[in-house]
Parts: structure tokens; C-alpha cells; sequence
């Protein structure tokens, strides 16, 4: 008996003391379904969207950690642009090799990291959207907010266009079955529906960095301009009519000051991505993936300056292909580095001087000086790691520049004088007596040098299945890029595109 | 029951434990006597005055009997008048008369002499076992055999000691620990390292106990001896015995003082190796900066090491105590490196009752450790640096070139402050109450805290960092809580020839970890080091933060034994786990095992075996353990979070902080399980060689990895998921032998040797498709962006190198490979279908091996310790032999006579094979007996790491096996997963060789 009530209090007792609560505490993070009540709260959710923008860095695609990936990857196969092997440095696998020699695999970690800067965009929007349509907001409420993120969706999707063409369209975050290849064409329609079905919800007003009617009507004339090689319709006149609906912007009357520090007081820039040192923003440092490393005693005589990785710099003929009247022309770092110290020429580690040439011994042994530097953005002593100039991704001197080629292109070029006169005359050149697409094609270097868009020009000319230094010609289907291959690895739904 | 703090749990479990106490000192107090009968208690000890566990009581001419408990003890009820008989295995039987007045009888057995093994007990977790009657496998080691010298990290005791543990230190600096590893690893991204017990008080921190508290520590091997332990213990487990008041009155006192040094630099230009070339090139561009500098010298020091242990022990039949106190004092060979120690220890035990039913046991362990981590950043600049440069200028201030990878290391030690500070404690309360006879109740409550703290100032004199924030300050705080209650219940009966034991139990563990930091640069003064964060003016997003994260585990478990005879041994064990950390759909988790052996030399058929055969029992088992420390807290959720997604609001031109989903949440989260069947044979001979030989062979299943997932659907690219299966097979021998056994001279070797294979039998499952995982990442170094040496694939083991397979170099020094064909092509004509498997990390044979010699008052000790087979990518060397290095940086000797002209590349031509065998310690001492009462003082001298065997080209082969980056700049290691093992890059710190001299005395009274 005893044993009894003694074993049966024992037992008790176990389970008296049985915490088998094992539900997760949340300390400092909160779960999904406990947020976005409050606007405070959707703010923060769609400032999440933006943020995302700039991009991110992990284990997959150790590469350059921001939004630079679609501007590497779109330089370095354009004409404009080249990463060369120096000595040990650069090789990395031949993957820059591979893209200015148009050799690309679809194992090429630029590539991938660009699928992925898009695709992680898209997810977070769509995660975001889920989080919102599941808070308290009323429906009226939610409209404007969904309308903004699927216009920046579509932003992402015009990119995945514009480089992958075939690619899957995922606007539902809870569904994660594996997706399947859109053709171009439905996904041309798919950026183009979206733009236009969020248009009346967007603002009119100039907001800076935000997705408003005017950078919605930017990314349309970009469609439109591209149609022809997006999907074979040509729609010239589409572009030009969406242009005209743009408003409030001029040109800056220095052309530097769209590149400048405090570059978001810019009267000209449509869309940027904000960045700041004292918010943490990391990246938007591709001044420090061109210079030498010994560069920073040019910009200070301290060198205080963050270390720079001696990489990307312009191909041979793209220094030349401005005039020295050019104001332009300053967006590259040519000739001897003078030592602020010393007031000599800045020394290399081998003990020669650090001298930037146009021309280059080879893509596969540059020397650490050849090659001049981008310089577009502003360098100056002091900066930190994490840059304060935003990054621009559309300026109104782009509207300008696309009516005028749409123009040229309907065979009405003098229609265009007027907009490029604009362009011209703030860089300090003259206009010719005969505007040609050649003319448009070289001042879109000459304007939006190392911008990150020269790849697209190039298509839309032809250009870029020609020769050029260091490559050979290019077939077709190197229009667009591979899906890369651990995308397809993992998904087994996905198809290769055509040519690959 | 709401679990929303520990201060709760922690008192519930308080007054659990109070409860269950009473109950039992009621049932006890309502007496047990019977009529005619009288209970009586007593101790039995050996012949050497230890307490003998096992030891069978019987009333002369019944069947009533106990067996001794873990202390000696028994009670038993006998009829007045009546006698005992008590007897052990090996030992001579003793008859006791039984008088009214008998009580606390003390029975001291002679030892006929072998069986002393046999007596050792072992932990086996929630209680003990006579290592005669263990089923599982299990390596013991005393505190005797345990490795000494200059210890900082307590794992280095068992350096050597146990087949299939492996304790690799991937660096000689006195902060760094070492990576742990039993009979290979299970794991690619959860920890391989065995889970820590110490007195009963699971997964604390083994640093909490220094090497001269400790008793003994056994390891257990097989799924079978650690499925007790459930979803921790597939990696093992290292039961850590303490010391605690033993019988009589001693003080003793050890201490060792040490002079370590460098034996080994890579060998590259003097300075005037340096000239020679860049004269016999005619290098009109070389910079002779007119100094003569050894820079990997220059940043070395000899180091002069201290620790004194001085402990006081007192042990009555009724109660006991030990204290403890230790400091040590161990400099690094690299300048400003090094750690300081300070540590205590007390514990003690009380009984209580007329038969001791209640025994109350205590310990507390605290310690403080100090370091100043150095910045690894030193070692590639120690290479690159031109030797020319000399380390001050003439006006004394540090020498600076301009250059990538450049700064004068000696500046970097110098000019920066780092100073961290650890401090332990781990502190326990065990109760144990004897009840109903044959049932003893115990209640275990444990804390364990642990905490950081750390201080960095870089002044804006310093280079790098330093200069370009202006001073830069950073402050740190960590810390880490376990607290953990346990209640279980042991059954022991003894029913004549059968032996039945039973255990079953409760426990409850909350892991809490937090901490904060503050860092900001722009100071106006350096005088604030990191004092004054305020004084910053330069302030940035994430410049402050702080974090909360919590788990819980929650336990039942159970065994039982059975024993017939000694002969045939019965263990059957179940636990079953549920864990915070796992998804929702996988919350708890069941883990058995059972096992068998048979003690054949105890069976009458051997009886013509007996003059040689001492002991042969084989041992079958089979089990299921877990793994759960790959999955961190909230993994399996969906959760929001602030990073550094900042983002702008151009209406109000500031910036604010967005919340964005952080990863991929997956429900269906949990444990690896390892299934593991192990067969083992144990044997002694003649009365000299005793040993055992094990056969494993484990599949770990659901491998934990952070899988890349396809984008889209996925919010991000890699998600935490269960997947994979990678197998262990493998033989260890232990072995141990008193070659002679004399008067004067003794000479006593042992030998432990494993062996094991392991790989990768899956990847892939319906949901996740891997054909293969790159590992062994050489991003950072030169032109290796992205780059990997290794993968991890199906039917290769982790760490298998996959590359280009080299030709030798042709004429012009350029490195030719191999393609698919075997035929001989230039770099530029490899195509990936050449890479093929070039060797692994994994050693095929572990050696460890250990012998005494005593001479009259003389001892001599050596042992040493050998991993052959693996290999090493020594990516040093493949950078350092750069045709594009020279004149401004420095090369190896060797680079001027090999003739390569081609860019560094991953190749074999790299990989070299890294077996090592290291003479680890040789001591020889002298023991002085002393007049009173059994003291003696013993001297001796030391040497540690007195040479390495190996053909390694780089400073050292012993590269950590899972060291990405070796150790991250705090010196702390990184211990989970198996991201890039066995690549030396840059991060050797270097091993020292040690001499010292020591001197121990124990005072008894």
C-alpha cells in the first residue's frame, strides 16, 4: 500500500514539474502573423521593399554585396566596360573573361547573382503584400500600398527581361510549388499590365527614390523602346508618347551633380536608390572596385580613403570616344595619380608609377595600371565604406535621349534635335548638321557611361554581336543569358533558355 | 505550466524537489524494522582503501542480498545473530557476524590482483555501471593518464588518450580551442562536437573544469552508451568526473612554469636573399627600403608561461570536501598574445540518516578567463612584407609602405587594444534518497552562466581601421544562462544470481543567451580607449544593439538492466526529447537503443583458459542518438526582423528602419538521428595486457544543411532543411600493457589506433535536389572570388578535394594539368569535366601512443599522438609562390629555384599529404617520499611538442578540420560545421615547442 501511494506521488510529482511547453519565445524578432497594424508598422514593411533595391550579400553569391550586380554583369559584356586579369587578381574563375569574350557558362556567378538581386526583390515584395493583405487595413487602405509594390515588382521583372527573357512570373508568396518558364512574351505583358493597372493608384508628385506615376511611365518607355528586341514589335511611338507624360524634372546644369554626394537634391533624377553612411547602408562602391589600391592617396593625402580593389575599368576606345571638351569626359581617371602628399605621382607596390592607359596588354595580363577608372560618382577623403551618394537608376536625361532616338528611328530626326540639344549642350558639344543613329548611339555612351545600361543599347544597335577588343562576334541567343545552372539544379520544372 | 522565466521553473523545480524529499523522509520515519530482524549498514573498500561499488552482501544461508552502492555502502535487514558474507569478483570472501550491536560495519576485501579494472566504475549517465557490466562502448581515462603540461583548454587532456577521438588544434594560440572529434563527425553544419557532461550536469562549457579537478573521464562511443542522452548524443559523449572529498586529510599543490618558443617559419627572403635576386634581375623598380627584417619573427615573442593548482581534500565515512584554487598565466608565441586564468573549485558531500539514506552533494566551479585576441590579419602581412622594410623608422614611429595588404604587423599588435575577459560558473545541488530498499531517488538543479565581455579601442594613429574612423571603439557583453533540473528514480535488486537495475527519469533544460555592444569612431582623443563610447562622434546604424533568444528542451528517459551471473549483460535504454528549436510538425523525438554482452571468460568451458585469459566479454549494441545543436533558435519560423534594411522617407528626408521577412520558415525542422550498431570485444591476458577492440558503423540520416533552394518560389536563396545521409565505419583498439612489473623498475605502454571511413550516401530528397555542395571556399584570396577546393557530394566523405589534377611544370614553369583523358594540356585548355577527386581531409589511421617507466623514485614519461592519411590544401604556399609577387613582396626560398611562372591556381599541385605524428609531451621526474604520514614532493621537468614528423611543407600540418578561416579574429573557434577543413591559409599560428619545470607535493595528514 505504501509503495503504492508512494510511487503514485512520485509519479505526480514528475508531472507536476513536466514543462513540455515548447513553444518558441520570441525575444527580439516577431513573427509574421503579429505585424502591419499599424501604419507605422506597413511603413516599415514597404520601406522593406525599397530597401531591397540595394540588394544583399551571402555565402551564394560572394560577389559584389548590392544592387551592383545587374550594373556589373550589364557593363562587363557591354562595350563600355571590362574587368581584366591582373597578375593573380581578377581571374576568379574566368568568369569576367567569360563575359567580355561573350563565352559566358550558365555556372557564372555574375549571372547568378543577378537572377537572384531580382528574384530576392520579387519574393520580399510578394512576402510583403501577404503580410498587408493579411493586416487590419482596410481595403482602400491596401490599394495605393499594393499598387507601389507591384510597380516595383514590375521594375524587378523588367530587369529579368531585359537579361533572362524567359523567365518564371511568382506573385503569390504562399504558393511555393517550383515554377515554370513564362515565354518573353508573357512576361513583357505581365511588366507592361502591371505598370499600366497601377498607374491611376500611384502619385503625380515628384517624390524622390519612391515608385510614382513618373517612374512608372520611365520603365513603360523603356519597354517600349526595347520591344523590338524584347519581342519583335517595334513601338517607337509608344515610347515617345509615354516620355511626354513625364513631368517635373530638368537636367541639372552640372552634369556631376547627379553623381555627387548629396546627389537626392538632383532636379533631375526620376528613380535612385538612397544610400547613407549613417544608416548603415552598405555598397554602391564600384569607384572602389575600379581604382588602384594605391588611389587613395590622390583623394587624400592620408589616404584616408577606403581600400579599392583595382578591377573594373573602361575598354580601350571609350576614353578616346570623348572630345576634351567634354565635360563628360571627367567620369574617368586617365593618366598619372598625383600624390596629394607629395605632390609626385602616386608609386605602386612594384615600385612603378601609377599611370592610367587607355589600352590594355591583354584581357588575361593587364598590368595593375592600365585601363582608365570610373570616377563618375564623387571620391572624396574621409568617405566610409558604406557610401552616402545614391545610386541612379533613371535621370531625366534618359526621356530625353529616348524620344530622340524613337524619332530618329520613325525617320523624323529633326524632331530629335531639340532633346538632344538639351544633352549636348550642358556636356559643352556641338550638335551636327545630320543626326543619325550613330550620333544617338555614341552620345548614349558619352551621357550614361558605366550607368549600368550600355548591354541594352548595345543589343537594341546590333552592336553587340559584332566584334570588339577581346571578342569575337556574337550569336543571337546571347541576347540574353542563361537561367543559371543551380537554378535549374534545384528546380527541375525550369528549361534552359534557347542556345545554352 | 507557463515557462516564461527561469527564475519560475527554477522554483517550481525547487519545490519539487522539497516535496518529493519529505515524502520520503516520511515513508523512511514511519519505520522499517521488522520483528527479530536488525537493519545494518556498512562501507566496503579495497585493499587500497577506496570504496568498492558491486561488492554482493549476503545473509549466510538465505537468499536475501544487496549489492554495494557507488560509494561502497549497503544496508541490508539479517536476523540478529545471524552472519554476511561479503564477496567481489577477484577479491577474498569475508564472513561478518551479526550482533545486536552491529552497525556501520566497515569490510576491507583483499584484491587477489588483476581485477582492479574491473572495479573501476564507470558514468554512464543518470548513474553508474562496474565497467565488468558495461554493454556499450566506453573509454575511460583516469586522472593519471591524463595529458599535462601547459593546458589552456581542458579538451588537450584527452589528446591521444581515446581510440576514435580526435582533438585537433588548428593554432598555437593559448586562446584557441580545439575542434573535437569521435569516430569522425556526423554532421555538415551542426556541431561534431561530443556533448560534455560534468558530474551529471549535460552540454556545459568543458573549460568550466580545469585538468586538476578532474577524476576521470569516460567517453561514451556507441549509440547504445549514448542514446540516454538522446538528441544530443550523436557525437558522443565526454562524462567528466570531479574530484570530490576522498578518505583522510590532504592538501597538495602542483606548478609548472614553461618557456615556449618557435621552431618553425615558412622559409622565405632574408633581405639579402631579397637584394641578391633583385640585383641578379636587374630589377630597376625594386624598392630597398634598407632594413633587414624577419617579419614573421617580428611579430613572435618567446613565451613564459605559469599555473599553480593548490587543493585541499577532507573525507570522513559521513561527509567530505575538496577546494580548489588554480591560476595560470600562458603567453602565446605571438606577441600580446596569450591567456590568463583564474579558477576555484568547491564541492563536497554530506549524508544523513541512520543508514545514510540521504546523501546531499554539492559543486561550484567558477573561473575568470583574460585574453587579448590578436588580429589574424597579422600573418599574410608578416609574408608579404618585403624585407627591406625595416619594422621602426629611425624616429622610432612604426615603418608604413603603401601597398594592398601592406600594414607592418608588429603595427597591427601594437597600436590596437583588444582585451577580453570570460568569466564561468557552473554550480549544482544533487540529492539522492534511498527508499523502499532496492530504490534511490535522485534531484539534480544546475546552473550554468557564462559570460563575455569584450573591449576593443583601434586609435587613429592605428592603421586601417584605426585611421579611417577616426579611433574606433567598441564595447561587447555576451552572456549565456543553462539551467537545467533533473529527477530520476534508479531501482537495484539483487536476486541471487540475477541482477536487475532500472532507471527512469525527468529533466527540463532552458538555454538563455543575450547581450549587447556599442562601437563608434571619430574620437578627438585617443585617450578614452574604449572607456568613453560617448566621446565618438561618429555614429551609424548598427552601431548599437542587442539580442534575446531562448530554447528549452524537455526529456523523459529511461533504462533498464539486467545481468545473470556476471556472464550475460542485458541494457535497453529509451529518451525521449522534445525540443523549442524544432518545427512545428516534428516537436518531440524518441531515440532507443539496446544492448548485450557476454561475459565468456566467466562461462565453465573457459575454465582451461584460465592461467593466461583474465577477461573476455564481446559487446553487441545497437542505437539511435540525435543531433540537434545545427538548428539554432527560431529556424523554423516565420519571422520578421530588423537588419540593416534601412530605407529613406523623402517626404521627411530621414532614414527609418524597415522590417522585412528574414528567412525560409520551414514546420517540418528537427534533429539528425544517427542509427549506430557497434560490436566490441574486451579482453585481458596474463595478467599484464588488458584492452578492446570496437567495430562501428553509423548512418546519420536527415542531415541538417542550409540546402540552396530555388528563387523563385523561395524568399531567399538557402533554407535549413533535413536532407542528406552520411555514413562512419570504422575499428578503433585500444590497448594498455605493464610490460614489467618490478620492485624497482615498471614500464607501462598504451596505445589507442582507430580507423574510420566516412561519406556522403544522399544529398538530395522529393523537395531538395543537390547534385553537389562546394565547400573549402577560397574567396579572399587572390583571383579566387567565389572559388571553392572542395565538395560535398554523394559516395565522397566531407572534405573531399575536387580540382584540376597537376603535370609538373613544363619549360617555361607554367603548371600542366591533366584533362579527363590523362592527357597532358595548359591551363587553358581545362574544361570542368577535368576536375576529378584529388584526396580528403580524413585521416585513415589515429594514433595515440604512451609509456611510463619508473625506476625506484625515478618516473619517465613520453607520449605522442599521429593522424596519417589526410590531406591538406596548403593554400599559403600556392599564394606565396606567385610569379607576380616579386620584388614587393616577399616569396618562399623555394620559389626562386622551382621556376613556376604560372599565377596561383587550386590544383593538387597544392594539396599535400598532412600526416603527422608529434612526440607531445616527454616529462621525467623524481619522487621524494616524505617522513609524514605518505606525503611526497615530486620534480620534474618537461618537454612539449618536441618534434613533429612529417613531410608538410607548411608550418604546420595539423590544420583545423573545420576551420573556414581558422579562427575568427575574437581567437575564438569556430566549431560547427564543416564549411572548409584542412585548408592552411594564411591563419598558422604558430605551435610552440615548451620546456618546463614542475613540482607537485601532497600532504597527507
Amino acid at each position: 500500500m505504501k509503495i503504492k501511494i508512494t510511487a503514485a506521488l512520485l509519479l505526480s510529482m514528475l508531472f507536476t514539474v513536466s514543462c513540455t511547453d515548447l513553444d518558441e519565445q520570441l525575444y527580439d524578432q516577431v513573427e509574421d502573423g503579429n505585424f502591419g497594424n499599424t501604419t507605422k508598422e506597413v511603413d516599415a514593411l514597404v520601406g522593406g521593399a525599397y530597401s531591397s533595391l540595394r540588394g544583399f550579400s551571402d555565402a551564394i553569391s560572394n560577389n559584389f554585396p548590392t544592387c551592383e550586380y545587374v550594373f556589373f554583369l550589364n557593363e562587363v559584356v557591354s562595350d563600355e566596360a571590362t574587368i581584366p586579369t591582373r597578375g593573380t587578381n581578377w581571374y576568379d574563375g574566368g568568369q569576367y573573361q567569360d563575359a567580355q569574350r561573350h563565352t559566358w557558362k550558365a555556372d557564372n556567378r555574375m549571372i547568378l547573382s543577378a537572377w537572384r538581386y531580382n528574384y530576392t526583390g520579387i519574393a520580399k515584395i510578394n512576402a510583403i503584400i501577404y503580410q498587408i493583405n493579411k493586416s487590419s487595413l482596410s481595403e482602400t487602405a491596401k490599394a495605393p500600398i499594393f499598387a507601389e509594390l507591384k510597380a516595383l515588382r514590375a521594375y524587378y521583372y523588367y530587369n529579368l527581361l531585359d537579361l533572362f527573357g524567359n523567365v518564371p512570373i511568382v506573385t503569390n508568396f504562399e504558393d511555393t510549388d517550383l515554377p515554370t518558364n513564362s515565354t518573353k512574351k508573357q512576361v513583357y505583358d505581365f511588366v507592361e499590365k502591371e505598370l499600366t493597372d497601377a498607374i491611376p493608384y500611384l502619385t503625380s508628385n515628384v517624390v524622390y527614390s519612391k515608385l510614382t506615376k513618373n517612374v512608372a511611365y520611365s520603365i513603360l518607355a523603356r519597354l517600349y523602346l526595347n520591344s523590338q528586341a524584347f519581342i519583335g514589335t517595334a513601338r517607337w511611338q509608344d515610347c515617345i508618347d509615354m516620355c511626354q507624360k513625364i513631368s517635373g524634372y530638368t537636367l541639372t546644369p552640372d552634369f556631376f551633380a547627379n553623381f555627387a554626394t548629396e546627389n537626392q537634391t538632383s532636379t533631375e533624377i526620376i528613380f535612385a536608390i538612397p544610400y547613407d553612411s549613417k544608416a548603415g547602408t552598405v555598397g554602391n562602391y564600384m569607384n572602389s572596385m575600379s581604382a588602384h589600391y594605391n588611389q587613395k592617396l590622390a583623394i587624400s593625402a592620408i589616404g584616408n580613403y577606403p581600400w579599392s580593389a583595382n578591377g573594373m575599368c573602361a575598354q580601350p576606345g571609350v576614353y578616346s570616344a570623348f572630345a576634351d571638351t567634354d565635360k563628360r569626359k571627367k567620369c574617368m581617371l586617365q593618366g598619372d595619380q598625383i600624390n596629394l602628399a607629395t605632390g609626385s605621382v602616386i608609386m605602386m607596390d612594384n615600385g612603378e608609377p601609377l599611370t592610367y592607359t587607355e589600352n590594355l596588354t591583354s584581357l588575361t595580363d593587364a598590368k595593375e595600371n592600365e585601363g582608365v577608372r570610373l570616377a563618375k560618382y564623387e571620391m572624396k577623403a574621409g568617405e566610409q565604406w558604406e557610401r552616402d551618394h545614391d545610386f541612379v537608376l533613371i535621370r531625366y536625361a534618359e526621356i530625353l535621349m529616348m524620344q530622340a532616338e524613337c524619332y530618329v528611328r520613325l525617320g523624323s530626326p529633326e524632331l530629335a534635335r531639340p532633346f538632344l540639344q538639351l544633352v549636348t549642350a550642358r556636356a559643352g558639344e556641338e550638335m551636327p548638321a545630320a543626326i543619325d543613329l550613330d550620333f544617338i548611339d555614341k552620345e548614349l555612351l558619352k551621357e550614361f557611361a558605366f550607368e549600368g545600361r550600355r548591354r541594352t543599347d548595345n543589343i537594341r544597335f546590333g552592336t553587340f554581336f559584332g566584334e570588339w577588343w577581346e571578342k569575337g562576334t556574337t550569336p543571337a541567343y546571347r541576347a540574353i543569358f542563361p537561367i543559371p545552372s543551380t537554378v535549374l539544379t534545384t528546380n527541375k520544372n525550369l528549361k534552359q533558355n534557347p542556345g545554352y | 505550466m507557463n515557462s516564461k522565466n527561469t527564475k519560475g521553473v527554477l522554483h517550481q523545480m525547487w519545490t519539487a524537489k522539497g516535496a518529493v524529499l519529505l515524502i520520503f523522509m516520511l515513508f523512511l520515519s514511519a519505520g522499517i524494522f521488522a520483528q527479530g530482524k536488525k537493519q545494518v549498514s556498512g562501507t566496503v573498500y579495497d585493499n587500497t582503501g577506496s570504496v568498492l561499488p558491486g561488492a554482493s552482501v549476503i545473509e549466510v544461508g538465505t537468499k536475501n542480498g544487496t549489492t554495494t552502492d557507488f560509494d561502497g555502502k549497503f544496508s541490508l535487514q539479517v536476523a540478529v545473530g545471524g552472519a554476511i558474507e561479503v564477496s567481489f569478483i577477484g577479491s577474498t570472501t569475508q564472513k561478518i557476524q551479526i550482533t545486536a550491536n552491529s552497525n556501520n560495519i566497515e569490510v576491507r576485501l583483499q584484491n587477489d590482483g588483476y581485477a582492479l579494472a574491473e572495479v573501476q566504475v564507470v558514468s554512464v549517465g543518470y548513474g553508474k555501471v562496474k565497467k565488468s557490466d558495461l554493454t556499450g562502448a566506453v573509454s575511460t581515462v583516469g586522472a593519471d593518464d591524463l595529458v599535462k603540461g601547459t593546458i589552456s583548454s581542458t579538451e588537450q587532456v584527452l589528446q591521444g588518450k581515446v581510440a576514435g577521438l580526435n582533438i585537433i588544434r588548428p593554432s598555437g594560440d593559448p586562446a584557441a580551442g580545439s575542434t573535437i572529434r569521435l569516430r569522425g563527425g556526423t554532421s555538415l553544419t551542426a556541431s561534431n562536437s561530443p556533448l560534455i557532461v560534468v558530474d551529471g550536469i549535460a552540454g556545459v562549457d568543458i573549460n568550466v573544469v580545469q585538468p586538476a579537478d578532474i577524476k576521470s573521464v569516460d567517453v561514451l562511443k556507441d549509440a547504445s552508451a549514448t542514446a540516454i542522452y538522446g538528441s544530443r548524443g550523436a557525437n558522443g559523449v565526454i562524462m567528466i568526473t570531479t574530484k570530490s572529498g576522498t578518505k583522510g586529510v590532504s592538501v597538495t599543490y602542483s606548478g609548472l612554469s614553461s618557456v615556449g618558443y618557435v621552431t618553425d617559419n615558412l622559409d622565405l627572403l632574408s633581405a639579402n636573399q631579397w637584394r641578391g635576386y633583385v640585383r641578379q634581375t636587374n630589377n630597376m623598380d625594386a624598392v630597398d627600403y634598407g632594413g633587414n627584417t624577419n617579419w614573421q619573427k617580428a611579430i613572435e615573442q618567446t613565451a613564459i608561461s605559469q599555473s599553480h593548482t593548490l587543493s585541499i581534500n577532507s573525507g570522513k565515512a559521513d561527509s567530505g570536501f575538496r577546494t580548489s584554487i588554480s591560476y595560470l598565466n600562458n603567453e602565446g608565441v605571438i606577441k600580446k598574445s596569450g591567456l590568463e586564468r583564474i579558477s576555484g573549485n568547491v564541492s563536497g558531500y554530506q549524508f544523513l540518516g541512520d543508514n545514510k539514506e540521504v546523501k546531499f552533494d554539492m559543486g561550484l566551479f567558477a573561473n575568470i578567463d583574460k585574453w587579448h585576441p590578436i588580429d589574424y590579419r597579422i600573418f599574410e602581412r608578416a609574408y608579404n612584407l618585403n624585407p627591406t622594410i625595416p619594422v621602426y623608422n629611425e624616429d622610432g614611429s612604426f615603418s608604413s609602405v603603401t601597398g594592398n595588404i601592406y600594414q607592418n604587423p608588429v603595427e597591427i599588435l601594437t597600436n590596437r587594444t583588444f582585451d577580453n575577459e570570460r568569466h564561468r560558473l557552473l554550480g549544482y545541488f544533487k540529492t539522492e534518497v534511498k527508499f523502499l530498499k532496492d530504490f534511490t531517488a535522485t534531484a539534480n538543479i544546475s546552473l550554468e552562466h557564462n559570460a563575455v565581455k569584450g573591449g576593443t579601442y583601434k586609435p587613429s594613429y592605428a592603421v586601417m581601421e584605426g585611421q579611417t574612423e577616426g579611433g574606433f571603439a567598441q564595447r561587447s557583453y555576451a552572456e549565456f544562462t543553462n539551467a537545467q533540473g533533473e529527477l530520476y528514480v534508479n531501482y537495484n535488486k539483487v536476486i541471487g544470481k540475477h541482477n536487475i537495475s532500472a532507471l527512469a527519469g525527468y529533466s527540463y533544460l532552458e538555454n538563455i543567451y543575450e547581450g549587447f555592444g556599442a562601437q563608434r569612431g571619430g574620437f578627438v582623443t585617443d585617450a578614452f580607449s574604449y572607456n568613453n563610447l560617448g566621446a565618438g562622434y561618429n555614429y551609424r546604424l548598427g552601431d548599437v544593439y542587442s539580442y534575446k533568444g531562448k530554447s528549452n528542451l524537455v526529456s523523459f528517459y529511461a533504462r533498464a538492466n539486467y545481468g545473470y551471473d556476471g556472464k550475460y549483460l542485458l541494457t535497453a535504454t529509451v529518451r525521449r526529447d522534445g525540443s523549442s528549436r524544432f518545427g512545428e510538425n516534428n516537436k518531440w523525438g524518441t531515440f532507443p537503443s539496446a544492448s548485450a554482452a557476454w561475459r565468456i571468460s566467466n562461462e565453465g568451458f573457459m575454465e582451461s583458459s584460465k592461467g593466461w585469459l583474465d577477461n573476455l566479454k564481446l559487446r553487441v549494441g545497437y542505437g539511435v542518438t540525435g543531433n540537434q545543436d545545427g538548428i539554432g533558435e527560431y529556424k523554423s519560423l516565420s519571422i520578421l526582423g530588423v537588419g540593416n534594411d534601412s530605407y529613406y522617407d523623402p517626404i521627411t528626408k530621414t532614414w527609418s528602419l524597415a522590417y522585412s521577412p528574414k528567412q525560409n520558415p520551414n514546420p517540418d525542422l528537427k534533429w539528425e538521428s544517427t542509427e549506430q550498431i557497434n560490436v566490441g570485444f574486451d579482453f585481458g591476458l596474463f595478467n599484464r595486457i588488458t584492452g578492446s577492440f570496437e567495430y562501428y558503423s553509423k548512418t546519420t540520416k536527415d542531415l541538417l544543411y542550409t540546402y540552396e533552394v530555388p528563387q523563385p518560389p523561395y524568399l531567399v536563396g538557402t533554407m535549413l532543411a533535413n536532407v542528406g545521409e552520411m555514413s562512419n565505419k570504422g575499428v578503433e583498439l585500444t590497448l594498455n600493457a605493464d610490460i614489467v612489473k618490478g620492485d624497482k623498475f615498471n614500464w607501462n605502454a598504451n596505445l589507442t589506433l582507430g580507423h574510420n571511413v566516412q561519406k556522403i550516401e544522399k544529398l538530395s530528397n522529393p523537395t531538395y535536389k543537390t547534385d553537389v555542395i562546394y565547400s573549402g571556399s577560397l574567396h579572399g584570396l587572390a583571383g579566387m572570388s567565389g572559388q571553392y577546393s572542395q565538395i560535398i557530394a554523394e559516395g565522397y566523405p566531407v572534405g573531399t578535394f575536387w580540382g584540376f589534377k597537376n603535370a609538373g611544370l613544363d619549360a617555361d614553369g607554367k603548371i600542366q594539368y591533366y584533362n579527363a583523358a590523362n592527357e597532358v594540356v595548359a591551363e587553358s585548355a581545362l574544361v570542368d569535366a577535368d576536375k576529378r577527386d584529388l584526396g580528403n581531409i580524413q585521416p585513415d589511421l589515429t594514433l595515440g601512443i604512451g609509456m611510463n617507466f619508473t625506476y625506484e623514485k625515478f618516473d619517465l614519461g613520453i607520449s605522442g599522438y599521429g593522424m596519417f592519411g589526410q590531406k591538406a590544401l596548403n593554400a599559403t604556399n600556392m599564394m606565396l609562390n606567385d610569379p607576380n609577387r616579386l620584388p614587393a613582396f616577399n616569396v618562399p626560398d623555394d620559389f626562386l629555384s622551382s621556376g613556376i611562372t604560372s599565377s596561383p591556381k587550386y590544383s593538387d599541385y597544392w594539396i599535400e599529404d598532412a600526416s603527422l605524428f608529434r612526440i607531445q609531451t616527454v616529462s621525467l621526474g623524481y619522487t621524494l617520499p616524505l617522513k609524514y604520514k605518505n606525503s611526497k614532493v615530486r620534480f620534474y621537468v618537461m618537454g612539449e611538442n618536441l618534434f613533429v614528423f612529417t613531410s608538410y611543407k607548411g608550418v604546420d600540418p595539423e590544420i583545423g578540420l573545420n576551420a573556414q578561416d581558422g579562427i575568427n579574429q575574437t581567437g575564438k573557434m569556430d566549431t560547427t560545421g564543416l564549411a572548409a577543413p584542412g585548408i592552411d591559409r594564411y591563419n598558422n599560428y604558430p605551435r610552440p615547442t615548451t620546456i618546463s619545470v614542475g613540482l607537485n607535493f601532497t600532504l597527507n595528514n
